[in-house]
């Protein structure tokens, strides 16, 4: 460990030695490039040189990734001001201030931004020791929570600091779970197409971490943990065998389930999910209530929208419009061409993130990377469906945009990781 | 394959796959939902969000025919509350007692009330205004109070829809509580007020005719109902029509206890058997609560129109007897019959095989005398010359099949044969039995509608009840002028018809119906109800009698009928006609009918007494004498200080004067004799002995015309001079 936090301090100096420079010479030692020999090192030599000529310009300000920076930036603008076009009459009828869902998040917005910019001057290589104690922090975490009294819907979920600020334990376990397999893939990533190494320890901490969610309950935390979780050993190299056992086990245990009846039961049973539109029952039409609204919100949008502000069921139609229905209301008041655009800026993020982390330095960083931005991306399509009656309505909120302190802090504190990551990167490109 | 190698290729699969399939799935599933299902998601969505308040419209006035106001902005109103706005029990409290008091309800129910959390629970509905005031200042109350008031009194139902005007509506944005949003969402459109109605109607004539109809229905021991219409014979204005017995205008909102068990049931089916909505659990308890008060406000609504039911219009009959006439006027307008007719009428007529009784033996008749003498064979024996068809087709050119179209809601139509194959469905049988008004049921208002017909010069003009529609300022919008339908018989045959039914008045059946000073011609009906309404085993009678004044210039047709008079005597001629000349010798001279006396009347109308008092006893003698009436002086001044009866009252010419000339004389008395079952001249005579006098009324110029009544009892001790009211009336004769 000791060594490669010197070495990356060394790389640093150099680093900022060419920086104040100004545009030296291209050539490259290669014993400078890595001190830790990795397989295909020579293939990753071979590219940069297009790569700095296509990104050398805009990657100004030590090593921080601009173009990640200003999607970010733009996220979190267009993200406050839709959150707030959202919450304000609900906050006006409810808390008698029509500015308390905004002022809170901008201070957040503030020190989530202060956070990232310190995050990314951290090399990311000191996580590889703590890998392993935020894993436990994480198990803790889930045993604390269920401890802990309930919150609203008898859910364990929150563990709270004082009145005012609250954490998920599942943000701390998703986090976790990426460190965790990151470090692991890039340790042992001459056997990661092994069983034993491969498959066996990511197994062990996602089925221990799923149960303690289960008992919370947190099935959409269940999910994305798994999906983060997949796409990890996915990444990392193991057998495509086991991702088409996987596969196959996954579609075989929906085919059961759906045969024997089961999934119909569990979808009427996850609160009328796909069923928001259609009456059935009092209950059925009350547990859909947020979904249905939701849905009317995004259809009233159209294309062109109703215009920044004009959303009709942001006024106590749509039950808190400020956390994870956000984007219904987006959707009414900007249209789908809003909604595309906005879209389309966290598609960017997604590409320009999985840009950065392939031009780490090192497997470790290329993961963690990889798996921090897949969350993100997992998040956004996730928390779409659930608004659009895809998914059940279990809690998924939407990155930038959904209200929530904690979770914007977990959100800014991963950006500060990636862009820790581009700092290495950028080291190498430039 | 080098680890790197695959990560990289392995990751830009993992990018496809989100970028492709993940946000793909995203935009597509928006795009439907947008696009797509767009419009269906808007229209609900737009559904929560509006809400639409009517203005009501000011409704305008009923004026009668004089322009007299007779109803004025009937709005109901109800209260509404929000109780999920109240904060506290304090609050709750507060409200739920100081509804109890203004609105006498219990205060523990309402206490209860207020406690659930929802937007709309009915409190009451049809609140009296001044209830209405004091929960406006109520809500004022509250307001200061709290901040706020979660009562709300709205506008209910109106029941005359003519009146209503068009009311506006104020379209809303409204948030997820029903309260409007902050933006600038709104359209207003202006009501329209209501229109005043002027009605045909006399409200002097209506009240006349509503008091001798009551006490007709006393008199007769009337089981079913009265009904009264007064018409005027040539434009058709409907003057008065009253049903007695049957729904009481003082008393309107009465809804019956099954009525209302009904209403108090309407529950969440009802909606959907009703067509309120296709789910009501679908709807948020508000609304349903909202839409179960409307559901209730239109049954009650419904049951009301029902319980007004106008038996003039609405219900049918068999005209009975009255219907002669019509059948007279086919015959004659066809020239069936001529003076040369004669019909032999042997006490009953056998048509077929059916054998049709008589109330009397009359031997050979003229068509008049068969008319007069309301005999049934003779009838028969006419509507035979006149024919299956034609009857069908006078009948309706009469306007019996069809209804008249009066302005009023609910008529009926009348129950007879389809025209469609009627020779074959009518056989001589039913040709024979309509003849004389029975075998088909119509409703009062066509047979006064026929009747004015036949006396007019016969034109068959539209009944109606408004006269003209004001707008909101006053101004004309419309007069309603109606032109005769249709001419069904011709002067000649009309005038002839007016002398035979005159003549039936003065002389025959219709005596009971005559009114001193009036040319009234008319006919008496005792049709079957063939019913048996008191259960005695026998079935019950309708009588009825139509008659028109004056005969040589018709003016106004009056029917009267009475359903089931169970008092003993049942025929038209004694129980309808003596109501109807009541009525009329009271109405014509109100309406302005020129009176025409023959000499005899003459001698018996009633003349004012002058102002004697205080004159010298000769003066006043003389003063007397020369207005006609005898004079008896009691006492022994020399100066009148008294006089019975006072000044202005109406005593008959050759009544008796009493002058008092000491105060010792008025404290003298003299017993009311009995009248009843003398002549007139008996009756003057008496009155003359027992020192009172006598004020003539009903049928005085019959032969057997008897007293049958006197507005004093017999033995009553009162002042000399006291004016005693005696009607007279025949015995009724068998029509």
């Amino acid at each position: 460990m000791s060594t490669i936090e010197h070495t990356s301090a060394e790389r640093r100096r150099d680093y900022e030695r060419r920086r104040s420079a100004r545009r030296p010479d291209t050539s490259r030692t290669p014993d400078r490039r890595s001190s830790k020999p990795a397989r295909g090192q020579e293939k990753v030599s071979a590219a940069p040189e297009r790569t700095k000529i296509r990104f050398s310009l805009l990657s100004i300000g030590k090593g921080l990734d601009v173009p990640f920076v200003l999607i970010i930036l733009a996220l979190l603008v267009v993200g406050l001001t839709m959150m707030f076009s959202a919450s304000y009459p609900v906050a006006y009828y409810e808390m008698g201030d029509s500015y308390y869902y905004l002022k809170r998040q901008m201070i957040f917005a503030l020190i989530g931004l202060a956070v990232m910019l310190m995050i990314s001057y951290v090399d990311y290589h000191y996580y590889h020791r703590f890998s392993a104690l935020i894993l436990g922090v994480s198990y803790f975490a889930l045993l604390l929570v269920l401890i802990l009294p309930a919150q609203e819907g008898g859910v364990h979920r929150w563990i709270g600091i004082g009145d005012i600020f609250g954490v998920q334990a599942s943000e701390i376990s998703k986090f976790a779970i990426i460190l965790f397999l990151a470090h692991w893939g890039s340790r042992y990533y001459d056997r990661m197409d092994t069983f034993k190494f491969g498959i066996l320890p990511a197994a062990g901490v996602l089925a221990s971490t799923a149960f303690l969610l289960l008992l919370e309950p947190h099935y959409s935390c269940i999910v994305i943990i798994s999906v983060l979780t997949i796409i990890m050993l996915f990444v990392s190299g193991i057998k495509m065998k086991w991702m088409a056992i996987g596969g196959i086990a996954l579609v075989g245990i929906i085919l059961l389930l759906w045969m024997t009846g089961m999934l119909t039961y569990a979808m009427e049973r996850m609160d009328g999910w796909g069923q928001a539109l259609v009456y059935k029952d009092n209950d059925q039409w009350q547990q859909t209530w947020q979904t249905r609204n939701s849905l009317y919100a995004i259809g009233s949008g159209g294309l062109f929208g109703l215009g920044l502000g004009q959303s009709r069921q942001k006024y106590l139609y749509l039950p808190e419009p400020q956390n994870d229905f956000v984007f219904a209301i987006v959707c009414e008041e900007l249209g789908l061409i809003g909604a595309v655009l906005i879209l389309l800026l966290f598609a960017l993020l997604v590409w320009r993130g999985v840009v950065i982390s392939l031009r780490a330095r090192d497997r470790f960083g290329k993961l963690l990377g990889i798996g921090l931005i897949s969350h993100i991306g997992l998040q956004v399509i996730l928390n779409i469906l659930v608004i659009t009656d895809w998914l059940p309505n279990t809690g998924i909120s939407l990155p930038f945009f959904s209200y929530g302190g904690s979770s914007l802090l977990t959100l800014m504190f991963e950006m500060g990781v990636i862009l820790s990551v581009s700092r290495t990167s950028n080291v190498e490109k430039s | 394959m080098g680890a790197n190698q695959r990560l990289r290729r392995r990751t830009v699969w993992l990018l496809v796959i989100i970028l492709a399939l993940g946000f793909g799935a995203v935009i597509a599933r928006l795009g439907y939902l947008q696009l797509v299902q767009g419009e269906e998601l808007q229209r609900r969505a737009v559904e929560q969000q509006l809400s639409d308040t009517p203005i009501s419209a000011k409704r305008g006035t009923i004026y009668d025919t004089n322009g007299k106001v007779l109803a004025q902005s009937a709005s109901v109103w109800r209260v509404v509350m929000a109780p999920a706005y109240f904060d506290n029990d304090e609050q709750r409290q507060f409200v739920a007692s100081r509804l109890a008091s203004i609105l006498d309800l219990n205060e523990a129910e309402l206490l209860e009330d207020t406690k659930q959390n929802t937007y709309y629970v009915s409190v009451k509905r049809k609140i009296e205004s001044e209830q209405k005031e004091e929960i406006i200042k109520l809500q004022q109350e509250l307001r200061d109070k709290y901040g706020k008031s979660a009562i709300i009194s709205l506008l209910d139902y109106q029941y005359n829809d003519e009146l209503t005007g068009t009311p506006g509506r104020i379209v809303t944005a409204q948030n997820g509580i029903q309260t409007e949003m902050p933006f600038d969402y709104n359209q207003n459109i202006d009501a329209i007020d209501g229109n005043s109605l002027v009605l045909t109607i006399d409200e002097t004539v209506q009240s006349i005719v509503e008091k001798h109809m009551k006490q007709g229905i006393i008199d007769n021991d009337v089981h079913e109902r009265g009904v009264c219409i007064i018409m005027n014979v040539n434009n058709g204005e409907i003057k008065a029509m009253a049903t007695v017995n049957g729904f009481d205008l003082n008393d309107p909102y009465t809804i019956t206890k099954e009525q209302q068990e009904e209403i108090d049931a309407i529950d969440n089916e009802y909606l959907i058997e009703h067509g309120f909505t296709e789910d009501p659990s679908k709807l948020s308890k508000t609304e349903r609560n909202k839409l179960i008060d409307q559901a209730k406000a239109e049954a009650e609504s419904a049951d009301l129109s029902k319980n007004w039911r106008n038996k003039a219009i609405s219900d049918t009959y068999y005209p009975g007897s009255v219907f002669k006439m019509v059948t007279l006027s086919m015959a004659l307008q066809e020239g069936v019959v001529n003076e040369d007719s004669r019909f032999f009428c042997g006490g009953s007529y056998t048509v077929y095989n059916d054998e049709i009784h008589c109330t009397g033996v009359h031997g050979s008749q003229t068509y008049q005398q068969a008319l007069w003498n309301s005999c049934n064979p003779a009838l028969i024996q006419i509507g035979q010359l006149i024919g299956t068809e034609n009857f069908w087709n006078y009948y309706q050119a009469f306007g019996f099949s069809e209804k008249t179209g009066i302005d009023l809601p609910g008529e009926s139509s009348d129950q007879f044969f389809k025209y469609e194959g009627v020779e074959d469905n009518m056989s001589l049988v039913d040709l024979a039995v309509a003849s004389f008004g029975q075998n088909f049921a119509i409703t009062p208002i066509q047979m006064i509608t026929a009747a004015c017909a036949v006396t007019n010069g016969g034109y068959l003009v539209q009944p109606h009840v408004v006269k003209q529609i004001l707008d909101k300022d006053g101004n004309v919008v419309q007069n309603i002028s109606t032109k005769p339908k249709r001419q069904v018989i011709s002067e000649s045959v009309s005038k002839e018809m007016r002398e035979i039914l005159e003549e039936n008045v003065i002389s025959y059946g219709g005596k009971n119906g005559y009114v001193a000073g009036y040319r009234v011609g008319g006919k008496t009906g005792t049709s079957e109800k063939l019913i048996d309404v008191n259960g005695d085993g026998v079935d019950d009678y309708i009588a009825s009698f139509c008659g028109i004044a004056p005969m040589n210039n018709p003016q106004y047709a009056c029917l009267v009928f009475f359903d089931a008079p169970l008092a003993g005597n049942y025929y038209g001629s004694a129980v309808s006609a003596p109501v109807f000349a009541s009525i009329m010798s009271e109405v014509l001279p109100y309406l302005d009918v020129v009176a025409q006396y023959n000499d005899d009347e003459m001698s018996k109308i009633d003349t004012t007494t002058g102002a004697y008092t205080g004159m010298s006893v000769s003066d006043a003698t003389t003063s007397a004498n020369n207005d006609g009436f005898n004079v008896t002086v009691k006492g022994e001044g020399n100066t009148v200080l008294a006089q019975n009866p006072p000044t202005g009252a109406s005593i008959p010419m050759g009544g008796t004067v009493v002058l008092y000339t000491d105060q010792a004389s008025t404290t003298e008395k003299v017993t009311v004799p009995s009248f009843e079952g003398y002549g007139v001249n008996d009756a003057n005579y008496i009155a003359a002995q027992y020192g009172v006098n006598v004020s003539l009324a009903g049928q005085l110029s019959a032969s057997d015309s008897k007293a049958i009544s006197q507005s004093i009892p017999e033995g009553t001790e009162v002042a000399p001079g006291t004016v005693i009211t005696v009607t007279f009336s025949t015995e009724g004769t068998h029509d």
